[in-house]
């Protein structure tokens, strides 16, 4: 197992977050429109009414070559706006955000998809939309048609396609195209019982070949076959890092209740 | 140590790095636009030229009859104008929405959003350039009875045009991304704008003392030029070029610094 605390010795981490802080502003009220931004303006009341809260405050973190990392905590504890920030989705409020090679996240699943068009078509827009030249998809599009395992419907618009085959479709275009760096936003929980045994399959392997991973997930047993090192974040803290074990232990001796 | 992939480039020529980068995209998106609007249609793109045909027709009735307009072969006119007006409304139109249309995109994945603008021009300007053809091809048969020398500077009208479009979508389709109002603010600006420019009348019958005022608009130089070399068949005076080439070039500049200001905050708005 790779060491559940970075090395800081190592030269080349693949995710480097220096004291980073995100704030987001909650509005209580928004003028969306010219006229009020006017009135407003006349008569000396303030344009919006908001309140700023930080999701994330002050967090480090180093992810090395090979590493896949579960973040765990509560909605709303800032998970996702790590995941975005590394994707370089949202822009930090405070502090530094470095990474090195090909990142794909996967947010939402299908973003980018279109519903008139077929499979096999969405394969190649998809693929543009994460960043892929025209050749570089070509090197991974037989690829991809196999993990997916749908053959002929590829040819469908993928209005026709049940939701399972669609998020199918989906992941497996991300997780074909060997990024350096793949983000996985709860969607993880994708299609049968023997597509998702393959994608934790492919996942390791990925990991293993010196992939990095960070994922959101809430399904633990997963989290525990696939990750080597968990972090534990509340309030957009990071309260606990530490091999994936140790975190889940402490997680789950917390009292977070488990999907069924 | 490699810092980040994911956009987060500086105004200008990075910038603009970037979108090459993204390429793919930008053509995937265009054949999409086409895909979806011309699959499942028999007649296609006859649907396009049907519309602003039977408006020429209309306007040619109305302006040659009713209301009299001195000038001559004046369909030739409205021909060498119109469509170019048409690509301008719809480019400005559909760019506008473009964000919020993406949203899911916006949030979810990181890329230079400018192509979601770009892609919304690039789609029009395919349509475009095969109702220029016929246009040309029907002002060289019917009114020119040759081809003008002129006509090659056709290619860098279009270049100029496709510049100002989007030049003039990158701040409102920013600015409707905070603003609903742009939904209704937009319709009226491009209606006035309609009448504002020379696409029914030409700019020369415009008073001399109001013209400097009038040329502030660059869709008015740009359409006067079309005037110019596709109508009259004759070489532009210069001025008009270059002034024209000048104000394109500085609303393509204005305009993407715009953008460019408040492009890293649409994922938290759309």
């Amino acid at each position: 197992m790779p060491p559940a605390s970075p090395k800081l010795s190592d030269p080349a981490p693949r995710v480097e977050l220096q004291g980073v802080s995100k704030r987001f502003y909650f509005y209580e009220h928004r003028t969306s429109s010219l006229r009020e931004w006017f009135i407003r303006r006349v008569l000396r009341r303030p344009i919006h009414v908001r309140r700023a809260a930080f999701s994330l405050r002050g967090v480090n973190l180093r992810v090395e070559p090979g590493e896949a990392v579960a973040l765990l905590g509560h909605n709303g504890s800032g998970k996702s706006t790590v995941l975005r920030l590394v994707a370089g989705i949202y822009q930090p409020t405070a502090g530094t955000i470095r990474t090195s090679g090909r990142i794909t996240a996967v947010i939402e699943l299908g973003a980018g998809f279109h519903p008139e068009l077929t499979g096999a078509e969405n394969i190649r827009l998809y693929g543009a939309v994460l960043g892929l030249t025209r050749r570089e998809l070509a090197e991974h599009y037989e690829d991809i048609v196999e993990f997916a395992g749908m053959g002929d419907s590829l040819d469908t618009p993928l209005k026709y396609y049940s939701s399972g085959m669609e998020a199918r479709l989906a992941f497996s275009v991300a997780v074909c195209l060997q990024p350096a760096i793949l983000l996985l936003d709860e969607v993880l929980a994708v299609g049968d019982a023997e597509f998702r045994a393959r994608c934790l399959a492919r996942l390791c392997e990925f990991r293993e070949q010196g992939g990095t991973l960070l994922l959101v997930s809430h399904e633990l047993e997963q989290v525990r076959a696939l990750c080597t090192r968990g972090i534990w974040l509340r309030d957009g803290r990071v309260i606990m890092d530490a091999d994936i074990d140790t975190v889940l232990a402490a997680y789950r001796a917390a009292g977070v209740p488990e999907p069924a | 140590m490699v810092s980040a992939t994911v956009p987060r480039a500086a105004a200008g020529f990075p910038r603009l790095r970037q979108v090459w980068r993204y390429r793919e995209l930008l053509r995937g998106l265009v054949v999409r636009n086409l895909k979806v609007k011309y699959q499942r249609s028999l007649l296609g793109f006859v649907w396009t030229l049907v519309n602003p045909l039977l408006t020429v027709s209309i306007l040619v009735v109305v302006f040659s009859h009713v209301v009299r307009i001195q000038v001559p072969h004046y369909w030739a006119f409205l021909l060498s104008g119109y469509f170019v007006w048409n690509f301008m409304l719809q480019t400005l139109t559909t760019g506008t929405w473009i964000f919020s249309e993406h949203s899911r995109l916006t949030r979810s994945v990181a890329f230079p959003s400018e192509i979601l603008v770009f892609s919304a021009a690039g789609s029009r300007l395919i349509e475009f350039l095969s109702e220029i053809s016929l246009i040309l091809l029907a002002l060289i048969l019917l009114h020119h009875h040759g081809v003008p020398p002129s006509y090659a500077l056709v290619p860098v009208l279009i270049a100029l045009q496709v510049v100002l479009a989007v030049g003039l979508a990158l701040p409102i389709a920013t600015l409707s991304v905070f603003y609903y109002d742009m939904y209704h603010a937009l319709p009226i600006a491009l209606t006035s704008l309609f009448y504002l420019s020379p696409v029914f009348y030409p700019a020369s019958m415009v008073p001399e003392s109001l013209r400097t005022l009038y040329f502030l608009n660059p869709i008015a130089g740009l359409l006067t030029l079309y005037h110019e070399v596709l109508y009259a068949g004759r070489w532009p005076a210069p001025t008009l070029l270059l002034g024209t080439c000048a104000a394109t070039a500085l609303v393509w500049v204005l305009g993407y610094a715009i953008f460019h200001r408040y492009a890293a905050s649409f994922a938290e708005i759309v």
